[in-house]
């Protein structure tokens, strides 16, 4: 489900750390799907791809927390978007592709 | 006069000529081993000790080797008594140890870098601390994490250009050994505030710049190939307290 396309799908580069891509990162839980940017060098995260509002993360943890269901964003419940989770959050305009 | 007649009797109870060139010589070696450092010193001469003439192969190319490093260590070898001759030799025996670092560690372009490979540690480098956390001599921890599981497989990545990937993609020229030492490096400098580099504070991140006196890597990616892969001198490293995010070329 995560790269079934082989698609990269991303927002932006990363404004933060340069060399990042922002992509759409899915949430899973509790029957909700919940979509949030993340940066996948620095782990950056954003709100909405309008990249206006940043998740903030805490210093002592390893992995960044889902803003959602508070898990790791690396962990179980979570993947990158498909074209068809971005069409459903309504944020296809904002999504540029490439091949993998 | 009585050692002459003592040799004379020696000679004669041996009635054997060879003994009696073996005393000439063992009387010339005497003689030699008492006036060659009152020569050397009144003319400035360089005559070799006996002991350095008796020596084996390893003593001597040790000195050879001991010449073509660095110039502190020809300095005193060029002073003249026996008594610092001695301290030299044991320094380059100390020192020998340096002089096998491997030859095919690929060069980081600086000269603060210069760590050696362990082979008791992960990559030649890092300490294991805990379950699948590995810390750097620095104090940085390579931990699980990332899309590929753990930091260390993350950074992997900037070893090899991604020509394909939107974006800058800062490469590494180097091996894992090599990058983690330059990580480590640029790690040390930016912390202390050392001229050239930078420190960011970034929500629960720090940012951490460094520049290096020669190229690191270069620019890949799909910007890097449009620029035609620029060489790159400077490294960014983020970290969330102790732990290692990303690093990589820019
Ligand atoms: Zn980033
Ligand atoms: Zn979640």
């Amino acid at each position: 489900m995560t790269s079934q396309d082989s698609k990269i799908i991303y927002v932006e580069s990363c404004p933060i750390c340069g060399d990042g891509l922002c992509r759409i990162r899915i949430c899973i839980s509790n029957q909700k799907v919940t979509g949030f940017i993340l940066c996948d060098e620095c782990e950056a995260m954003w709100t909405d791809p309008l990249m206006q509002e940043r998740v903030p993360t805490n210093v002592d943890e390893t992995d960044p927390q889902c803003p959602s269901c508070s898990q790791s964003i690396w962990g179980k419940n979570m993947h990158w978007a498909n074209i068809g989770e971005i069409c459903l959050l309504g944020w296809f305009d904002h999504v540029q592709m490439v091949d993998e | 006069m009585v050692q002459k007649q003592r040799q004379d009797a020696a000679i004669n109870a041996l009635r054997m000529i060879p003994t009696k060139w073996a005393v000439i010589i063992v009387v010339a070696i005497i003689g030699y081993v008492l006036l060659q450092p009152q020569l050397n010193k009144r003319f400035g001469l360089s005559l070799p000790s006996v002991a350095s003439l008796v020596g084996d192969e390893k003593q001597t190319s040790q000195k050879k080797q001991e010449k073509l490093n660095s110039n502190e260590k020809t300095s005193t070898t060029n002073a003249d008594s026996n008594a610092s001759k001695a301290a030299t030799e044991e320094k380059s025996d100390k020192d020998d140890s340096v002089n096998k670092a491997p030859t095919s560690q690929p060069q980081v372009s600086d000269p603060t870098i210069g760590a050696e490979r362990d082979s008791e540690k992960i990559h030649g480098f890092l300490t294991e601390v805990g379950r699948n956390r590995f810390e750097s001599p620095a104090g940085l921890v390579y931990g699980p994490g990332s899309e590929e599981g753990h930091r260390l497989k993350h950074i992997e990545r900037h070893l090899e250009d991604q020509p394909k990937r939107p974006g800058s993609h800062g490469v590494f020229e180097g091996d894992m050994h090599a990058f983690l030492v330059a990580i480590d490096d640029a790690y040390s400098r930016a912390k202390r505030g050392d001229k050239g580099t930078k420190k960011i504070q970034d929500e629960g991140s720090t940012i951490y710049e460094a520049s290096f006196k020669k190229p690191i890597g270069f620019l890949g990616g799909q910007e890097g190939g449009r620029k035609r892969n620029p060489p790159l001198k400077q490294l960014r490293i983020v970290v969330r307290g102790k732990s290692l995010i990303t690093a990589f070329p820019f």
